[in-house]
């Protein structure tokens, strides 16, 4: 499962099992918890899981050795409870932690109550992650470190309008204006002209203080048709920090990343070893240790410093196809003392799709429900990370990622051919998802021209539905539902019993309202 | 029968006209269209359509038809308004949770007559509150919840009755949600 069709897959360099790591405690849920489960497993050490009441059906529970309930289904108050978490790592002898994404992966408090029982964070320490995570101090370490930054003014007093008024003078408007503290494009304003200046400044700092509790802001001059392009990076306890290349993530929606690959399409290599020295620069500036992400923003002939995402991506997964590495592994690796050593030349290209719980068609709003059927699909060069199954629920508590699908092909064109077919085999019944979006995204003349930056998604894809073969289809698959000649809950000799307790379909004693009533109508506003 | 997708304010007529072995005469929004059904053992199917093969599946919820079309996922909600005979006049005969959540507050009581539109409870859930409504007249039959439960999605919560006979509204059409 790990790396079907992929024929590279599987090097690890003369690697022996890590001398220290013996249990790990996966502070995580979903694709990530699974797949660092299987990582860990192929090294022989042991994994316990950790859950939340709405997931103590959850496949990453199934999948470890042992597993360990950390409280209520608010996050609050399990997958983000330090406490909670450190308690049964503790309870359960784990000598390490792995993080995974999000949730405590860039807590700095987290690495250090994690040292402080006596177990590997795996990840960078505390003081380099508490750097690295304010916005202004990280881009204080790039211009030291005489890597290019996005033309700003590093903090800027709300009230002080002349300095900003200045600053956007000379760099000319549209400005951006960022919170320090900031995320996932919350206290993010985009200002025109003079006359918005100030009303910008006092919105991000108010909607900073309020997301954050940190009302600093800084001013950026505004891209206008920029490509995200960030560089992988691995760094040991040695001193030692590689780069295994860079993957282009241009294809956002309101900062989210829905589409990444690898290379990235008509990057120079001349631009490329520039911005890899730029990261590596960078992260041996910071003492930059384990996994990292460089990102970038790409301008014609300019790039600029973004950040530094201290952990494990999202997206990693299109490295580890094309360099044909283990990135979890290699964590582990070095978390237990290893070196890391320059990887292999990588090749081919590598596409990675992220399939959200969302509706594509309705202003991708979070869509919730349980699997009835599933269809995933494979073949040469198809990898996919989820953690659906049928009867898997997903909840409103948690992120809306449900699967990543990743093609590996010889060249850009033969990895998008693969990832359009394998969309177009992916059939989920029982939560509205993006697959079908992406599947017109990839196979769009847009994408395979690779004209790319992260205005794509606005420019090609402002107001997408269903197409109408689809469409059609889906309206006469529902009237045969309602005439009771369709039912994919029930039928399916391989599915009726897992689905025979859960499954909502089947209603109290069997009985809805389609059974007994002519007609109905939805309750309440949804 | 009339359906719209959830989020969706377009209605769309939908019907089976014939069904003659494979073939499928299905009329949507006027228009006829001709499909082959062939039945897969997954308890799915695929529908051929002007020459092409897409893979669909179905299945009923409490209150909608979820249908995947290929990679296309939809949530289709039955829009006919009409108080048909067999339901009494309810649109609906219980109130179920439309996603897990807290029970904040139940605002009506076992015995209560209800008119369509009046609030019945408040569902915390994703941090923010949803007040469940009544979508046509009747009496609260029974209350399976209490305040502080927390319910998955799907749960009933509240049961009815139709509501005490009233002349002046058994023949009118109960208004669209």
């Amino acid at each position: 499962m790990e790396c079907r069709g992929h024929d590279a897959y599987g090097r690890l360099p003369q690697s022996v099992k890590p001398r220290t790591i013996k249990k790990l405690l996966v502070a995580n849920r979903g694709e990530i918890a699974l797949r660092i489960i299987r990582s860990a497993r192929v090294l022989g050490i042991k994994t316990v899981a950790v859950y939340s009441e709405a997931d103590a059906g959850a496949a990453h529970v199934a999948a470890a050795d042992e597993a360990r309930p950390i409280g209520p289904p608010d996050p609050g108050r399990s997958y983000l409870n330090i406490d909670a978490i450190i308690g049964a790592a503790s309870a359960a002898g784990a000598d390490a932690i792995h993080p995974g994404y999000g949730f405590l992966s860039e807590r700095p408090e987290f690495a250090s109550a994690t040292d402080a029982h006596g177990m590997i964070f795996v990840g960078p320490p505390a003081a380099v992650m508490a750097a690295l995570g304010d916005k202004v101090a990280a881009r204080r370490i790039a211009i030291d470190a005489g890597v290019p930054v996005v033309p700003g003014l590093d903090t800027v007093d709300a009230s002080d309008l002349a300095t900003a008024r200045g600053f956007a003078a000379s760099a000319g408007f549209p400005v951006l204006v960022k919170a320090a503290a900031g995320g996932g494009g919350r206290g993010m304003r985009v200002v025109n002209e003079a006359a918005g200046l100030a009303a910008g400044l006092e919105a991000a700092a108010r909607e900073a203080q309020a997301a954050f509790g940190d009302g600093r802001v800084f001013l950026e001059k505004y891209l206008a048709r920029p490509r995200h392009i960030e560089i992988q990076l691995l760094g040991d306890h040695h001193g030692t920090v590689v780069a295994l290349g860079e993957r282009e993530c241009s294809i956002q929606r309101r900062h989210q990343k829905l589409i990444e690959e690898s290379p990235a399409p008509g990057l120079s290599s001349a631009m490329r070893t520039r911005i890899i020295e730029a990261a590596l620069k960078l992260a041996r500036a910071a003492g930059y240790r384990n996994a990292g992400t460089a990102e970038f923003l790409v301008d014609g002939d300019n790039f600029y410093f973004l950040e530094i995402n201290a952990r494990l991506q999202v997206e990693h997964p299109v490295t580890e196809l094309r360099f044909g590495c283990d990135l979890v592994v290699e964590q582990l690796r070095i978390a237990a003392g290893e070196r890391v050593t320059e990887p292999a030349a990588p090749r081919g290209a590598a596409i990675e799709c992220r399939i959200n719980a969302e509706d594509a068609a309705h202003d991708f709003r979070p869509a919730i429900g349980r699997v009835i059927k599933l269809g995933l699909p494979a073949g040469p060069g198809v990898r996919i990370d989820t953690h659906l199954g049928v009867g898997a629920e997903v909840s409103p508590y948690y992120d809306s990622l449900v699967a990543k699908l990743i093609c590996y092909g010889a060249d850009r064109e033969q990895s998008r051919a693969r990832m359009a077919a394998a969309l177009g085999e992916f059939s989920l019944l029982g939560i509205n998802n993006t697959a079908a979006f992406l599947r017109d995204v990839v196979a769009s003349p847009a994408f395979a021209r690779a004209d790319l930056s992260t205005r794509f998604l606005e420019e090609n894809f402002p107001h997408w539905t269903a197409a109408g073969a689809d469409l059609t289809a889906a309206l006469i698959a529902a009237a045969l539902v309602a005439g009771g000649n369709l039912d994919s809950g029930r039928a399916g000799a391989g599915t009726a019993a897992a689905n025979s307790t859960r499954n909502e379909s089947d209603g109290v004693d069997g009985r809805t309202p389609w059974t007994e009533l002519a007609g109905f109508e939805l309750w309440g506003q949804r | 029968m009339k359906v719209k997708q959830v989020g969706d304010q377009r209605e769309i007529e939908v019907a089976i006209a014939a069904r003659d072995g494979a073939t499928v005469h299905a009329r949507i929004d006027g228009i006829d269209v001709i499909a082959q059904l062939e039945p897969l053992p997954d308890g799915g199917a695929i529908l051929q359509i002007d020459g092409r093969r897409i893979r669909i599946a179905g299945a009923r919820t409490r209150n909608s038809i979820l249908v995947a079309a290929g990679p296309a996922s939809f949530e289709f909600v039955p829009v006919e308004g009409r108080a048909g005979a067999s339901r009494h006049g309810l649109a609906a005969p219980e109130v179920t949770a439309p996603m897990p959540g807290k029970i904040l507050k139940l605002i009506v009581a076992e015995g209560d007559h209800v008119e369509h539109g009046q609030a019945l409870a408040v569902l915390e859930a994703m941090k923010m509150e949803t007040t469940l409504y009544a979508e046509s007249a009747a009496t609260v039959k029974k209350i399976r919840v209490s305040v502080g439960d927390m319910v998955d999605h799907g749960a009933v919560i509240i049961e009815f009755s139709p509501a005490p006979a009233d002349p002046s509204k058994s023949e009118s059409p109960a208004p669209d949600a």
